[in-house]
């Protein structure tokens, strides 16, 4: 049993260690919450962190599980922590060669929404993307097809940034029959 | 049921003549056919397929003949969450049927948006399109749906104008 | 068939398909671009039932979310409802009674064989097959009447509640889900005769629909349709959950990703569910179903109702501010979903409310992948592979 674990203890840093190793510039912090490791990283070099560690043999993250972002313009500390940068976007990898999770997160400020996009490195970034831009506004550069995807097409608004409001601003009680495309 | 047997003596023509009016012949049928057009979205669709397959049956009640051509039918189950996204479908779907035409809403979230008081979600389906029946219950039972339809048999019975018809008059 | 006249024509005809149609379960829809009979391209749309659930747990306490998720994936809410629970108990670094966990276990399980039979019901229907359908529901309506009892209704449950359930089994639960789970491999044998060597069947899923394994992954196919292709990944094994690890099971698994094995995947799967609940039940422990932690667990309701300390507890518990608050901090569970990976991320604020809550569907990724699964094939193939996937629109829309 304290073998076992302490190969685990081992494995887990191994991500870190990589890291450290190789883009040590791009970590903007690092920790170990609830059994996952998580990474904060720089716009920037965010794209060639990913592809690091998507094709790295040893790491082999080879499973996008989700992107999203998290809006903290209502949570202070998380908002101080990283320059005031209003998003966080919120990678979800998975090694199967592992079978560990990591999560890697991106802050990204409100005056420059762009980041670059995953879709060359997973296709299933594609729709994961699009909601994220839907939902929150985030462009993400050179995705191939940057549409809203839950939303109708002429919707106004980002519905889950917080200064959105859950009822809506009105959308649900006036819309253009003629107008929608069916 | 509107129709009267003539004749209680002896003769030929006992109990075989039926006097009645074309309205009530017309609304006899039509009570006993009704063809669904199934709109279903969400969990509601769930128990609406529960209501049509083995242990429910609603072809007890005339309505199995489930058309998913809003052409050839004439009684329309609404039955899940409406988004902004999906009601103009909807209501192209509901110009789309025949007159006469009944609208049975079923669910809080078809009725008036449910537990969802959201952005997205359209807050009850009679502010587009007129409806005849609503089911509460989140999702209602197949008895309710049963129920629902046997209300919407009452009504062509009695020989009421459906709520589409009503609002084109009013 | 294929490069016959009607790919002479060299025509390209768009057909909409959805968001009402039979065969789209729901509101699903795709534009096809067409040549003759042929897929040239299929263009998925989402988002026709979309209802701001993310949006709407930022807005209710943890208890009350729970409700929200029955109606996320309505084939089977007792998953949704655990897969939550969990996330919010990891969140709060609390672990629940070993009764529970195993209560919890036999619910997922059962709800695994409720899905699984929706799906193989409508599945079949899309491709004519009028007695399948007929066939699974009666399975299911006797699995209803189990849930109903057990938790109070058929289809939106919320059975589950942040460090327990909302009551232990009833009296008798255990005789009638042996009943079920010693009667149903016969029942579904029945469909094995039906469908598995049927010709029509074969036809019309062998080889249809396929994707490889490295572009499963790719584009995130998780549960069934991963396993379908030759991947033997369950969570319920790599990262065993609420007890998993004490029961055994066999991880089914393809070879050519086709809708046919992803048929014979789910159906196997029915089967080893059927063995888990079957060991769940031999060992279920006795004891207490609630945590005993007066700041999370509700009292019992005959407390609430009846004396005056329950009735503050239960206030307290509801009250905003005095509930389940889980300390400042984000995490990502995920649970092995009839569908396939379901996640819930949920970043807290110390409040009683999430300050963000993010549901990672299977179904969202399998509908994406769609396009890779019908370009090339023929037009009919459309319903026969969108009926494999099982996407559901609740949870592919949220």
């Amino acid at each position: 049993m304290s073998e076992e674990k302490e190969v685990e203890e081992q494995s887990k840093p191994l991500v870190l260690e990589k890291l450290e190793a190789n883009h040590a510039d791009a970590l903007l912090a690092q920790d170990e919450s609830r059994g996952t490791v998580v990474v904060v990283v720089r716009k920037e070099q965010a794209y060639a962190v990913l592809e690091y560690l998507k094709t790295d043999p040893e790491l082999a993250y080879t499973f996008l599980v989700d992107v999203t972002a998290v809006d903290n313009s209502q949570m202070e500390s998380e908002l101080m922590q990283f320059d005031y940068a209003r998003f966080m976007v919120v990678y979800q990898l998975y090694s199967y060669h592992g079978q560990c999770r990591l999560r890697v997160k991106v802050p990204v400020h409100e005056n420059d929404l762009s980041i670059p996009s995953v879709t060359p490195l997973w296709r299933g970034a594609n729709w994961l993307e699009r909601e994220t831009y839907d939902m929150f506004g985030i462009n993400f550069e050179g995705h191939p097809d940057l549409r809203r995807i839950l939303m109708p097409d002429d919707f106004e608004g980002h519905p889950l940034r917080k200064d959105y409001p859950l009822r809506g601003r009105g959308e649900r009680e006036r819309f253009n029959f003629e107008k929608q495309n069916v | 049921m509107g129709l009267d047997f003539v004749g209680q003596g002896a003769g030929e023509t006992d109990g075989n003549i039926i006097t009645t009016t074309i309205d009530k012949v017309v609304n006899w049928g039509r009570k006993n056919s009704l063809w669904p057009m199934p709109f279903g979205t969400a969990c509601c669709a769930i128990e609406m397929m529960a209501t049509l397959a083995s242990k429910f049956d609603l072809s007890r009640f005339g309505s199995e003949a489930i058309r998913f051509s809003p052409r050839q039918s004439d009684l329309l189950i609404v039955s899940g969450r409406i988004s902004i996204k999906m009601m103009p479908v909807l209501k192209r779907i509901y110009d789309q049927m025949p007159d006469p035409k009944w609208v049975i809403s079923m669910g809080a979230c078809a009725s008036c948006g449910g537990v969802f008081d959201t952005y997205t979600l359209i807050q009850g389906v009679d502010q587009f399109i007129p409806v005849d029946v609503y089911i509460p219950g989140c999702p209602p039972r197949p008895e309710d749906l049963i129920d629902a339809v046997i209300q919407v048999q009452e009504k062509i019975t009695s020989g009421a104008s459906p709520k589409g018809v009503e609002a084109v008059y009013e | 068939m294929q490069g016959g006249l009607e790919r002479a024509t060299g025509e390209k005809m768009v057909l909409n398909f959805g968001p009402q149609h039979p065969a789209t379960h729901g509101t699903l829809r795709i534009v096809l671009e067409l040549d003759g009979e042929s897929v040239l391209k299929a263009t998925p749309h989402a988002g026709y039932l979309h209802t701001g659930f993310e949006k709407l747990g930022e807005h209710l306490d943890y208890n009350q979310y729970i409700v929200v998720t029955d109606r996320m994936n309505y084939l089977s809410p007792l998953s949704n409802n655990f897969g939550y629970v969990l996330a919010v108990e990891q969140l709060l670094g609390i672990e629940v009674t070993k009764r529970c966990q195993y209560i919890r276990i036999l619910m997922a399980e059962l709800s695994r064989l409720a899905d699984h039979l929706l799906w193989l019901g409508t599945a079949a229907l899309d491709l004519g097959a009028f007695s399948v359908f007929l066939y699974s529901f009666r399975e299911r309506e006797k699995l209803y009447s189990i849930f109903e009892k057990t938790t109070g209704a058929r289809l939106t449950t919320s059975y589950t509640r942040v460090g327990g359930v909302l009551r232990d089994l009833y009296d008798g639960c255990e005789a009638d889900i042996q009943q079920f789970v010693s009667n149903f491999p016969k029942a579904l044998k029945e469909t094995h005769t039906l469908l598995t060597k049927n010709r029509i069947w074969m036809d019309r899923t062998k080889g249809v629909g396929p994707i490889a394994a490295d572009a499963a992954v790719s584009y995130g196919l998780t549960g069934p349709c991963l396993r379908a292709t030759g991947i033997a990944h369950d969570i319920r094994k790599a990262e065993p959950y609420s007890s998993y690890d004490e029961v055994t099971f066999d991880v089914p698994v393809g070879t050519n990703g086709d809708a046919y094995d992803r048929y014979l995947v789910r159906m196997e799967e029915m089967i080893q569910s059927c063995g888990i609940v079957t060991q769940v039940l031999d060992n279920i422990p006795d004891g207490p179903v609630n945590l005993e932690d007066n700041k999370i667990t509700m009292p019992d309701k005959s407390d609430a109702y009846g004396h005056i300390e329950g009735l503050i507890h239960h206030f307290k518990v509801v009250m905003d501010g005095h509930g389940v608050q889980p300390p400042k901090g984000d995490h990502y569970c995920a649970t092995e979903s009839p569908n396939g990976e379901l996640g819930f991320y949920i970043v807290s604020d110390g409040s009683g409310t999430a300050y963000r809550i993010r549901i990672r569907p299977p179904s969202f990724l399998h509908f994406q992948a769609l396009p890779h699964m019908l370009e090339g094939g023929m037009v009919s193939d459309t319903v026969a592979v969108l009926g494999s996937l099982n996407v559901i629109a609740g949870e592919l829309d949220r």
